[in-house]
């Protein structure tokens, strides 16, 4: 794991151990261990994305600068199965892109490491078969989406992991799968007997006599599909609400806390992820976890940290939920309301 | 505990003038010989014509174009004779000789350390500007050349002062002081170079316990009060100075740096120029409110701080 902290005197980091250990424990802005700085977070951010959403951890009022902040768009493409790299139901691709305005001390070799750490990690927690949405698919055999997540690190102010599941979750939560409606070439006057007597939803009637378009019974001989013109921009995947999040935990053995700055990173051995999905009525699955960091870890402690990450895990998730349905309401009610004001 | 909250939007009913730049604006921006005189300050914006490229010469900051000296950056205009130039507002630490500067060590080199200190190139601190352990004054050996990690390894923090420059505007820097060195028992804020003014002291100690080094590169170290005795006796006891070990620091001193160094972060994010009054005035203020230390960074508790602090300045 390449190391995207700052360097820290001895002092420092002495400074910091002995007021995490104290007791009441203290961190440098006075946060208690699992206090988070707050989180910004706006959904829809790139029009041209089918889910986009951009979140910081931390950054000052007022001023521009400050925070981790983290952009994540999702993007389908349409992908041939037959010929192609598609695969039947649709699949997903991460990738997590590192400014190197956010890790200016790091060289390019070493940004690309961290890249590719990341995109390890996010990958191979989202694109698992338990959380593969079923709506991914066009055209048994034929057709299907390619979701792909593209998520960039603009800024890190630390807890870096966190942001970028939190914007992933949201920029997910946030996508739209466009409609789509199966069409099958046919000659000229050669329409199935079925079609005529059934009214087609193409505006000429006499056309549709002999359409090529008709859409009924075709699924299983479809080869091609066109996206119908209707008025919002398709369905949200489904399953939407087990995306994981995750939460890190930072250890410094006996303790663990939440939320790190860099400088606190930089001066804890160790820090374990959990990701964790919390299904509808079932209890929590963890999806994925890792340890970083030099420290180690009996199973016991592995144990405890896990039951406690995920009751954090669970309270963020249930905040992150209800910001994200703040945001549909923003972006949907209350700016056709405020249209209609107009 | 975790809370979300939005970007802050733009507002949804502001007017924005917008003109086409062949429009003529009714407020005549072009300087003139007189305007200068005047000896007052302006703020530009880029893109704004300043003057007449035939009258006056640019700077930096400025740039010619169609015989228009132009602002590229905002902050404010300085003409010295016939150049004109503007000092952004927001920019690197621009160093003078003789500033205290907070600085963090990057690499250690042949008979010299290579220091961040927030400006455009790293500082230079040279072996022969250090002081010696036990504050022995002698010529520096090569002895002292193969033990210098053990006067300052990266990532050591140092309070200096600028000596000099060199020829490609890098600057060296000097410890060669009993209040210069290295830096413990705290930790570190950081501000805006521009927030940070020149004062007749730059080290503050505040009646709460807590200690202030104002580096004018923005590099603010707040930390555990030492006593002047204390602090150069310490210079006298041998290893003292390079020590890497923190003092005891009680609880109450640790919140009170904690509180110290959010109300710095408090004026920073507001922009607000630093002053040992305005910080000690702030601190008050804070205690009276017998709210927690990080209730100072919710926004309206920061801004709360700010309105009473510069009501009273």
């Amino acid at each position: 794991m390449a190391s995207a902290s700052t360097s820290l005197s001895k002092a420092e980091k002495s400074y910091i151990h002995s007021s995490l250990c104290s007791s009441p424990p203290l961190r440098a802005d006075g946060r208690s261990l699992f206090d988070f700085r707050t989180v910004l977070l706006e959904t829809g951010v790139a029009p041209l994305a089918n889910g986009s959403a951009k979140l910081n951890i931390g950054k000052q009022p007022h001023e521009g600068g400050g925070g981790t902040e983290v952009v994540a768009a999702t993007k389908l493409e349409v992908e041939d199965i037959e010929n192609g790299d598609g695969v039947e139901g649709g699949r997903i691709i991460c990738s997590v892109i590192c400014s190197p305005s956010a890790y200016p001390h790091l060289s390019s070799n070493a940004l690309d490491e961290l890249q590719y750490d990341l995109t390890t990690i996010l990958h191979q927690t989202l694109s698992d078969s338990s959380l593969h949405p079923p709506n991914l698919g066009i055209l048994p055999n034929k057709k299907s989406w390619l979701l792909c997540i593209d998520v960039a690190v603009l800024a890190d102010a630390g807890n870096v992991f966190d942001a970028i599941f939190m914007a992933s979750r949201a920029a997910l939560w946030d996508t739209k799968v466009p409609r789509t409606r199966p069409i099958e070439y046919q000659a000229r006057g050669l329409a199935p007997s079925g079609a005529a007597d059934v009214e087609m939803d193409t505006e000429s009637g006499q056309q549709a006599q002999k359409s090529s378009f008709d859409t009924r019974d075709m699924i299983k001989t479809a080869a091609d599909f066109e996206l119908p013109d209707y008025w919002d921009e398709g369905e949200v995947l489904g399953g939407r609400e087990q995306w994981p999040v995750c939460v890190t935990l930072n250890i410094l053995p006996p303790m663990h806390y939440l939320d790190a700055t860099p400088s606190e990173e930089a001066s804890t051995p160790l820090r374990l992820l959990l990701a964790f999905s919390f299904p509808p009525d079932s209890p929590a699955v963890l999806q994925a976890m890792r340890l970083l960091g030099p420290g180690e870890l009996t199973v016991a402690q592995l144990k405890a940290f896990t039951a406690d990450g995920e009751k954090y895990a669970r309270e963020l998730f249930a905040a992150l939920e209800g910001k994200l349905r703040e945001e549909d309401l923003r972006r949907n009610v209350k700016a056709r309301d405020r249209f209609a004001a107009r | 505990m975790i809370a979300f909250a939005s970007f802050a939007q733009p507002p949804q009913d502001a007017i924005f003038p917008r003109h086409h730049p062949d429009v003529v604006d009714d407020m005549d921006v072009d300087l003139g010989e007189d305007d200068f005189e005047r000896g007052y300050q302006r703020l530009t914006c880029p893109g704004e014509p300043i003057t007449s490229s035939q009258a006056f010469m640019r700077g930096h900051g400025t740039y010619v174009d169609n015989e228009e000296v132009i602002a590229s950056v905002a902050g404010t205009i300085e003409r010295v004779n016939k150049l004109v130039t503007v000092r952004a507002v927001r920019s690197r630490y621009n160093p003078e000789v003789g500033d205290l500067v907070v600085g963090r060590i990057t690499e250690v080199q042949p008979r010299r350390w290579k220091v961040d200190a927030n400006s455009r190139q790293d500082a230079v601190l040279m072996l022969s500007s250090v002081n010696l352990p036990g504050g022995v004054q002698r010529r520096k050996l090569e002895s002292d050349e193969l033990q210098m990690r053990t006067f300052f390894e990266d990532g050591d923090l140092l309070v200096a002062e600028v000596q000099a420059f060199f020829a490609d505007g890098a600057m060296s820097l000097h410890t060669r002081s009993l209040r210069y060195g290295k830096l413990r028992n705290g930790q570190l804020v950081t501000v805006p170079p521009a927030l940070i003014r020149r004062l007749k002291s730059h080290f503050i100690s505040l009646p709460c316990g807590v200690d202030l080094i104002l580096g004018l590169n923005g590099y603010i170290w707040v930390s555990k009060h030492m006593s002047q005795s204390q602090q150069e006796g310490d210079a006298f006891d041998g290893e003292a100075v390079y020590s890497n070990r923190n003092d005891e620091i009680d609880g109450a001193t640790r919140i009170a740096i904690s509180r110290v160094s959010n109300i710095i972060r408090v004026f920073g994010a507001h922009f607000i120029p630093l002053t040992d009054t305005l910080l000690l005035e702030a601190y008050e203020w804070a205690v009276e409110q017998e709210g927690d230390v990080r209730d100072l960074l919710q926004e309206d508790v920061g801004d709360a701080l700010v309105a009473t602090v510069t009501a009273h300045n």
